[in-house]
């Protein structure tokens, strides 16, 4: 059975291979570090859910949500925002931007994020 | 085309009774250093949860310890950082004569370690053969591991970061410097980054998404022993630099 395709979008290393080896047993995971880096590999690899960060280096999240939403074939995919500053986020405010999920890196468990992207799947 | 396009200099001397940290920690730089400490945090807590939970193989147990370790280190040198910031209104910083290369030598062999581990490089040149410098050698160390830090976030992985030392105004200063190469900065936002770098250097926005609080401590501590610390653009990534005095009884021999 194929397993769903997630682009995870995170600056730091360490963070971006914990949440890959989470991830990795169940979805076919594809890193970016940034977001040019993020939105060339949404275009090549069209993926069933996205995680995100939204502080990085160059253009932020926010600049990619709003790219994301500006294409109408990639805007129907499922984001999932996982963030140190989560308390500064709302979810409402993100739905708009195709966001199903904030999480917050400081408090989330590991085996969240799987469960948020199953749950965005579902 | 020269690669410099654009150089910010704080200088060091100016109205320092109203630009040190001191003991006033303010609060925006309070919420900064909460912000900053929050990623190494937050990092080794997911990785201890994985190995809590998870079932890893030896060689994975290994290098999420590592990881461990090394964020762990990142993160008590911001405290420590933090703790000297604070005090520095009420410390005598002694300048002594120092060998700028041996220095640059210790923290490159300090982050090396770091910079393995992230599949990045840093490394040592020394432009031609330089002078002692003047000055406090805990606190020129912390200015460049908080450089060659910022670096380590922005270099591209195939390229190395090279700390260098060199003379400047006809052997008077030295200037230890940290480069990265990565990608250019659009003009527009290295003028605002330009421009955060002031003689009322607040927490500077050293690069975009970065709250700069290294480069804030940095200029702290340089200001604690009269050096003056900047920045130069390059197409193809920055140098961070802190200029110090030479040691003038060299001039004797």
């Amino acid at each position: 059975m194929k397993r769903p395709r997630i682009v995870l979008i995170e600056d730091d290393t360490w963070v971006q291979q914990q949440h890959a080896r989470v991830l990795g047993t169940e979805f076919e995971v594809h890193a970016a570090a940034n977001a040019l880096e993020g939105i060339d590999a949404i275009d090549r690899i069209r993926p069933d859910a996205i995680v995100l960060d939204i502080f990085m280096p160059g253009p932020n999240g926010v600049v990619l949500l709003h790219e994301i939403r500006s294409h109408v074939d990639l805007a129907i995919i499922p984001i999932i925002l996982a963030t140190n500053n989560a308390a500064e986020i709302s979810l409402a405010q993100m739905k708009p931007y195709g966001v199903v999920e904030v999480l917050d890196k400081t408090t989330m468990h590991p085996e969240d994020l799987p469960a948020a992207i199953r749950k965005a799947l579902s | 085309m020269p690669h410099a396009t654009l150089v910010a200099v704080m200088e060091g001397t100016d109205n320092k009774s109203s630009q040190r940290g001191g003991t006033s920690m303010n609060v925006p730089l309070f919420m900064t250093a909460a912000h900053e400490l929050k990623s190494p945090l937050a990092l080794v807590r997911q990785l201890s949860l994985t190995l809590e939970n998870g079932d890893h193989s030896p060689a994975e147990i290994e290098k999420i310890a590592h990881q461990i370790t090394l964020t762990s280190e990142r993160a008590l040198r911001l405290t420590t950082d933090l703790t000297k910031t604070s005090r520095l209104e009420d410390s005598l910083f002694t300048l002594e004569p120092l060998n700028p290369a041996s220095l640059c030598e210790s923290v490159v062999e300090e982050l090396a370690p770091l910079y393995r581990a992230k599949g990045k490089n840093i490394s040592f040149r020394s432009r031609q053969r330089t002078l002692l410098a003047l000055a406090n050698k805990d606190l020129l160390r912390r200015i460049l591991l908080n450089f060659a830090n910022n670096a380590l976030h922005y270099s591209a992985d195939d390229m190395p970061v090279v700390v260098s030392a060199q003379l400047r105004e006809k052997g008077s200063r030295i200037r230890l410097s940290v480069r990265d190469f990565g990608p250019a900065l659009p003009k527009n936002v290295w003028g605002f980054t330009a421009r955060s770098l002031g003689p009322t250097a607040q927490t500077l926005h050293a690069r975009p998404e970065s709250s700069g609080l290294g480069i804030y401590i940095a200029h702290q501590f340089a200001e604690a022993m009269s050096a003056r610390v900047g920045t130069v653009r390059h197409r193809d990534g920055a140098t961070f630099y802190v200029d110090i005095a030479a040691s003038t009884q060299l001039r004797l021999f």
